[in-house]
Parts: C-alpha cells; sequence; structure tokens
C-alpha cells in the first residue's frame, strides 16, 4: 500500500496541462491556436512534441512557461509545474523567477536569443543579476564547467561574441543558459532544426547524457519524427492546435493509430528498409480555416473520413493504459 | 548529359593585401550525370556542396576545371550561346519563399521566361504561353486555375516550392540543381516534393544534381543514381546510391550515416554508429595529409603525412584504412 503511494508520488507529473485554450486575436477574430489540452509531462522522462508549422506545439510551451506573447492569450486552463505551482495563475515575480530556475528553455535559433552585442560571460552574469544569485563567480565557474562538458573551450566561449560561434556552437551556449540556474524542467523549441546532420547528432547525443546525468525531465518540440523517434521515451502528437495521439514514442512509430500519425510515419524517407515504402502525405497542413471548422482538424486530408468527423471534434481517449488518440474512426470501436 | 572535370574555386577573403588569404571552397571534383541520371552531393555545411551547384548554374565561375554539357564545354563559348545553353541547367534554391517575387502573380511568375522564349521561337501566339503555363503546373501536381491568379503569400511551403520547380521546367531544361530543395518545408509535405523531383527526373529524361545534408531525402532522390561525399571541397567517396548507403568505406560518410537519427520501433541502430563530437575546422590548414584525419576517430600516423587518393573505378573512396563499418541503421521487420 505504502509502497504504491510511494510509486504514485514518485512519477507524479513534473508538468500538468489541463484544459489548456490559447487565442491569437487576428482581424478575423479570435483563432484558437491551441485548443482544449490535457497533458502530463512525465517527470525525468523525455517527452516528444511533434508537429508541422501552425499546429500550435511552440505556442503549447510557451503556454506552458506562461510567456505566450501578443497577439496570443491564454483563454483558460491551468499548467501545475512541480515545485512551483500553477504558472498561471501566481504572481508574476515568481513566475519570471520559475523561468530559468525551474523551467530552462532553449530556443530556436540560438543565434537569434543571444546578445549580440555583449560576450557570452556578460550575458552569464547578467542572467545571474536577474535572478539575484549572490556568487557570482562561482556561476561564472558552473557555466565553464557545463562549457566544457558541452564539449567546447570554456575560456574562449565565455570571451566570445555571438558571431565568434558556428550555428552548433551557439545551440550548446543555448543549452548551458538553459541549464546553468540548475533547471530540472528543459524545453527545447526546435534546438537542432537549423543545423546539419553532423551537428544536429552531437548536440542530440550532449542532451541525452546531460538528461541523464542531471535526471531532467527534457521536453523536445519539433517537426521531426526522426529525432523525437531518436531520443523521446513518449510522443505527443499535435495537429491544428490540437493533441491528436500520445503515446510511448516505440509504439506509436510501430502502430500509429491516429491518421494523421499514420500518414507523417509513412512519409518519412529512411536509410534502411525499401525506400519505395514511404508514401507522401497528401494535402496542405492547418491552416486559419482548419482552426474555425467544427469537425476533426485532420478531415479534409485524411484518407479514412467519416461524414461524422465534419461535423463534430473527436476528444483524445485513452485506448489503452498509455496511450491516447483522438479519433473516431480509432475510439469508436471501443 | 553533364560532366564535371576537376572542378576548382578559390575565394580570397576581404582584408589587407597582407593579411588576405585564400579558402579553396572546391578543390577537384570530378563527376558526370547521364540523361535522366542523378547524382547526390551529401556533405555538412561548409564542404563547397553548395558552390558545386552554382558553378553547374552558371552563378560563379570555377577558379579551374571544365563543365560540359552535351560535350560543349559551357565556360569557353561566346556570352550569347553560353546564355542559351545555361538555360538548360536550372536552379532550384532551398527556400521557396525568397525564390519567388511577392509582388507577382504565379501567371506573372511564370509567363516572364515564357514570353521570352516564345519571341525567340517566333511563336507569337497568345495561346501558347498559356497553353504551357498549364502544362507546367499540371506536371508538378497543381491545379493551374486555382493557382495562377494567386501570389506567393496565398501559398504553403511546398505549393511555393512546386511553383519554383514549375518555373524551372518552363524553359524545357535537361538539368535540374535542387539545392536542399526541402529543408525549409513541412515535414508531411517533404516527400511530396522529393518525389515530384523523382518523376520528372523518370517522366521527361532530366539529369538530376541534388545537394543536401539529408542522406535518407538522398537515397529516396537518388534512386538508382549515384551519391557523392563531399568534405572541404573533395569528393572523398562517389558510388551507386544504395552501395554508399549499405557499405560506406570512408570514415566520414560513416559519420553521415551515424547521424540520421534512429526510428526506435522500426529500425535497429548500426552496429558500430558513432558520433563525430569534433566540429570541423575552416581554418586548420593542414594541406598535408588527409584533410578529415584531424575529426577521425580512425585516423592513424599515414593520415596526416600523406593525403589519400580517390581510387578509381565504379565504385571509389580516398582512404589509407578502408573498411566496412555497419554504421546505417537497419530496419526491424
Amino acid at each position: 500500500m505504502s509502497a504504491e503511494l510511494k510509486h504514485k508520488q514518485a512519477t507524479a507529473p513534473a508538468v500538468q496541462v489541463r484544459g489548456l485554450n490559447v487565442v491569437y486575436a487576428t482581424n478575423q477574430g479570435d483563432l484558437p491556436a491551441v485548443r482544449q489540452v490535457d497533458l502530463d509531462i512525465e517527470a525525468r522522462k523525455i517527452t516528444g512534441i511533434i508537429g508541422e508549422s501552425g499546429s500550435g506545439k511552440s505556442t503549447l510551451v510557451m503556454a506552458m512557461m506562461n510567456a505566450v506573447g501578443k497577439p496570443g492569450q491564454i483563454v483558460s486552463g491551468s499548467v501545475e509545474v512541480l515545485g512551483v505551482g500553477d504558472m498561471l495563475s501566481i504572481d508574476r515575480e515568481r513566475q519570471r523567477k520559475a523561468r530559468g530556475k525551474e523551467l530552462g528553455l532553449v530556443f530556436q535559433a540560438a543565434q537569434n536569443s543571444l546578445n549580440p552585442l555583449r560576450r557570452i560571460g556578460h550575458q552569464v552574469l547578467d542572467l545571474g543579476r536577474s535572478h539575484d544569485v549572490k556568487d557570482l563567480r562561482d556561476l561564472l565557474r558552473k557555466a565553464k564547467d557545463l562549457l566544457t562538458r558541452l564539449g567546447m573551450d570554456a575560456d574562449r566561449v565565455l570571451a566570445s561574441y555571438q558571431h565568434e560561434l558556428s550555428g552548433g556552437m551557439r545551440q550548446r551556449v543555448g543549452i548551458m543558459f538553459a541549464l546553468i540556474l540548475d533547471a530540472k524542467i528543459v524545453i527545447l523549441d526546435e534546438a537542432t532544426t537549423a543545423l546539419d546532420m553532423l551537428s544536429q547528432a552531437s548536440v542530440l547525443e550532449i542532451v541525452r547524457e546531460l538528461h541523464k546525468e542531471r535526471g531532467l525531465t527534457t521536453i523536445l518540440v519539433t517537426h521531426d519524427m526522426g529525432v523525437v523517434a531518436d531520443m523521446a521515451d513518449r510522443v505527443v502528437v499535435m495537429y491544428g492546435g490540437e493533441i491528436v495521439e500520445e503515446g510511448p514514442s516505440e509504439f506509436v512509430l510501430s502502430h500509429p493509430a491516429h491518421p494523421y500519425t499514420q500518414g507523417l510515419v509513412r512519409a518519412i524517407p529512411r536509410i534502411s528498409g525499401d525506400i519505395d515504402r514511404a508514401v507522401p502525405l497528401q494535402g496542405a497542413p492547418a491552416d486559419l480555416k482548419t482552426y474555425l471548422e467544427p469537425g476533426c482538424p485532420f478531415y479534409q486530408r485524411c484518407p479514412v473520413a467519416m461524414p461524422k468527423c465534419q461535423e463534430s471534434r473527436p476528444t483524445s481517449l485513452a485506448v489503452s493504459q498509455d496511450r491516447k488518440v483522438a479519433c473516431f474512426k480509432v475510439t469508436d470501436h471501443d | 548529359m553533364i560532366e564535371v572535370e576537376h572542378l576548382q574555386k578559390v575565394y580570397s577573403t576581404k582584408g589587407s593585401l597582407l593579411n588576405r588569404s585564400q579558402v579553396r571552397a572546391v578543390r577537384d571534383v570530378s563527376f558526370r550525370i547521364p540523361e535522366g541520371g542523378a547524382i547526390s552531393f551529401i556533405g555538412e555545411s561548409g564542404c563547397g556542396k553548395t558552390t558545386v551547384g552554382r558553378i553547374l548554374a552558371g552563378l560563379e565561375a570555377p577558379s579551374a576545371g571544365i563543365v560540359r554539357l552535351d560535350g560543349v564545354n559551357i565556360h569557353q563559348v561566346a556570352a550569347g550561346e553560353r546564355r542559351n545553353l545555361l538555360r538548360k541547367i536550372q536552379l532550384i534554391h532551398q527556400d521557396p519563399y525568397q525564390a519567388l517575387n511577392p509582388a507577382y502573380s504565379i501567371e506573372q511568375a511564370l509567363s516572364a521566361p515564357l514570353r521570352i522564349m516564345a519571341k525567340q521561337k517566333g511563336d507569337t501566339a497568345r495561346t501558347w504561353i498559356r497553353d504551357r503555363m498549364e502544362e507546367v503546373l499540371t506536371m508538378v501536381g497543381l491545379d493551374p486555375a486555382s493557382v495562377l491568379y494567386k501570389y506567393p503569400h496565398m501559398l504553403s511551403g511546398g505549393q511555393r516550392q512546386r511553383i519554383v520547380i514549375a518555373r524551372a521546367l518552363t524553359v524545357e531544361p535537361t538539368v535540374l540543381v535542387a539545392d536542399e530543395a526541402v529543408s525549409m518545408i513541412d515535414v508531411s509535405l517533404r516527400l511530396g516534393v522529393l518525389r515530384l523531383l523523382r518523376d520528372l527526373r523518370e517522366k521527361l529524361n532530366i539529369s538530376l544534381l541534388f545537394i543536401t545534408h539529408d542522406v535518407a531525402a538522398a537515397r529516396y532522390l537518388g534512386k538508382g543514381g549515384r551519391i557523392s561525399v563531399i568534405y572541404k571541397g573533395l569528393i572523398v567517396e562517389q558510388g551507386p546510391t544504395e552501395g554508399v548507403i549499405s557499405r560506406p568505406q570512408h570514415p566520414y560518410t560513416q559519420a553521415l550515416l551515424s547521424a540520421v537519427p534512429v526510428l526506435k520501433g522500426l529500425e535497429r541502430m548500426g552496429a558500430d554508429r558513432f558520433i563525430l563530437a569534433k566540429e570541423m575546422n575552416a581554418q586548420s590548414a593542414a594541406e598535408t595529409g588527409c584533410l578529415f584525419a584531424d575529426r577521425c576517430p580512425f585516423a592513424q600516423e599515414r593520415c596526416f603525412s600523406e593525403a589519400p587518393t580517390l581510387i578509381d573505378g565504379e565504385y571509389q573512396y580516398a582512404c589509407h584504412f578502408p573498411e566496412v563499418r555497419q554504421v546505417a541503421a537497419v530496419a526491424m521487420e
């Protein structure tokens, strides 16, 4: 009994999102970018959030930090972060402290997130000051250790401006910034997208190692199924602002249930097996109109759509213990 | 048929007279693409693959070497003649968002090259231009009636790239140079564009030079073609697509193949997979020895003193200690 309770506590989700709705104000009215999302991010696991541009994946993680920029607006919902509370209702100062200290973010293009006018070392100190770090020398020492751990010449990097570093190095500096205040939850938003294959592989390898060493909860946001399949324990598939499927990545890849996931997996060109098994996905990605349709966001492109799919939206239902799918075709049979 | 022999390109950097240094972007590249054939250049950023494409498309002049299109050296003919020759070679850029003029409708973008062609052919009938536009749009899988009046911002990335390909096709090219043509497109649409390029190759007998860092895309597009692996402007391995992927000899090729993410649940990791930690150092001017030696996990003394040469034959590689390693992922079923 008590062992069971202990087990439950140990596996309490690091981030718990409930009923999250985010809209973007446009001149055509409010556009729901994230709709009614419920999501548990398991602690100490790597969760991959996959979706195309406009699927709402970046908006979702920005909402997790309560950092959605205008014209976006969080309409309703809650985001419980372990050890912090509801990011959407705690006071602003506490939120600001949590970003960096509990939640670390590595941006899509680290080249645009570093200050071009200040050396990396100075930016480390800026970060320390804004988070009331008492011992700034210690912070610099930590930065050095981390940079060395990331396989770089720490002294050189700290004395550099961002333009003096290569894309792969800047991305690693971004990771250093996300980890330097000992954040336990790290979000990587398309962190390897702009890199070529070799730098991507080495950055991912480092993420994997640090994740293990520091017992992190890692959230990988990407459009690349390959990256998710290689790295993540769990995958969350987003389409048109909704989660259409989630589950352990190996099973989702080998037995995708939602027609969109099936299409995505089939459309990956692979270096193994028969290359002609790759089939392109039909239709165009979700756009403004898709968000306003009453039916399933994937209806237009779905090869197995039924009349019902045009009229109402399927909700995300559990199809097995750790797997959820939002599709009438899948959930209605059960 | 396009033949390239011993292509070289040297850039000199800006700076004071004393401080000027030279960058050898392309050191020695030779290849040929038969009609309807495909060759994929793979390598990381900064390895010179884009420069090869730009030289081929006539945007840069080579420092040395020969580019022959159907037996004619394109750099040794009169300017007017060259322009006609270069029309046969069309370049498809990486970024479909920047390749189209936002102020031009698709009809305007496509009809501009066609009007010049109509004049040259003496074919002044307006209907010819119209027919040709509809023909190329249908060829790239778009409905002419629904896109011709549109502007680029009204189209998705995949549709835009199809327009760029359609525009390249208007002038009836025999060679397409696709430089990272799918890397900016949404994943679900990427394979569609790759499929289109492959179909064009087969249907119109167009030769294709595909420049990419994505080995899987190269494999899909280059089916039945060849792969050239390029490092610091030098071809290090070259051979039939499937052969290079399943039996890579050169450690650099192996590093590239290892870097492809493994699809857990569908694939097993290659037994000899290794991740290259060291980044390319463009400045390291060690001109003696193998250019890859400073990053190669298998380098031995000889690699630093003596440069390996590309062995001749159907399957070529430049390595002192070639060894097949099982680095590519293996399908599970």
